[in-house]
């Protein structure tokens, strides 16, 4: 294997979604489940104005990364740069699409910095994060 | 015996440093971060172009994102923004500790942030594996 080659991408191609629903069980997965989290403990998501518990941001930005990887494969994994914002918060039982579209393509030494544009959103198709990751093509 | 405070904009400093625990990485912590963002890519099981298995490129997130815990009593936050650089692939076995520094502090809308930089490494090796930034907003109390 190596490097995916600059020559098979072109810009504004679409990456194919990538969807996720989101189970209490699996956030209590990553962020640990502990009394007065608004992550794990419900009643505590409750007195702090979330009509569910939160998942972490973070759990997003592995989203990014999967849809990365099986974009770029080892240019994103070394290499690779992501710059996310998260806009509204995720909901334990929410269902998060991810979309992507290829930006921009740049030389870096002898290689080309490919740079995607990617959004994700909620079942309402509410915009959850925004942002953009790149990585390495040949 | 030292004490914490609760964090709060007041209280925190540009230009303080923190340090997380160190942590070695686990299979289980392979498993159990598969599990939880369902991404069970058969380079964190397998094999992969690296030579060997490799962990999930944002696994290591949170021990940066939680390093203000090593100093302040945290209650809850909500996390802005995120700026990752992966330089090296993770494996299971490191030994990785993350460091980092707040860069700025501010108000928008009437609500704090904090921006901390931050770098992961390989505890043995001193080889920097992650690197970034992040803006947490600091809950009123």
């Amino acid at each position: 294997m190596g490097l995916k080659t600059a020559a098979s991408i072109r810009i504004g191609e679409e990456l194919p979604p990538l969807t996720k629903p989101i189970a209490q069980r699996q956030i209590d997965a990553y962020s640990g489940v502990r009394p007065y989290s608004i992550h794990t403990d419900a009643e505590w998501a409750r007195k702090k104005g979330f009509a569910a518990p939160l998942a972490q941001g973070m759990m997003s930005t592995a989203y990014v990364s999967q849809m990365m990887v099986q974009f770029l494969g080892e240019g994103f994994v070394r290499g690779g740069r992501m710059s996310v914002a998260f806009v509204k918060p995720v909901l334990a039982g929410d269902t998060l699409t991810m979309h992507g579209a290829v930006k921009s393509m740049d030389a870096e030494g002898a290689q080309k910095r490919v740079t995607v544009e990617f959004w994700c959103e909620n079942q309402q198709g509410v915009k959850t994060m925004v942002g953009n990751a790149s990585g390495l093509a040949a | 015996m030292v004490e914490f405070k609760r964090i709060s904009y007041d209280v925190v400093r540009v230009g303080e440093e923190f340090m997380s625990d160190d942590f070695l990485v686990k299979p289980e912590d392979v498993d159990t971060f598969a599990f939880a963002v369902d991404d069970h890519h058969p380079w964190f099981f397998e094999d992969s172009p690296f030579g060997g298995t490799i962990v999930h490129p944002v696994l290591l997130g949170n021990q940066a994102l939680t390093m203000r815990h090593s100093r302040y009593i945290v209650p809850a936050g909500l996390h802005a923004k995120m700026q990752f650089e992966f330089i090296e692939p993770v494996r299971v076995g490191m030994r990785v500790r993350s460091y980092g520094k707040v860069i700025d502090k501010f108000e928008k809308r009437g609500r704090h942030y904090m921006v901390t930089e931050f770098t992961t490494r390989n505890e043995e090796s001193g080889t920097v594996l992650t690197r970034g930034q992040f803006t947490q907003m600091l809950f009123p109390e």
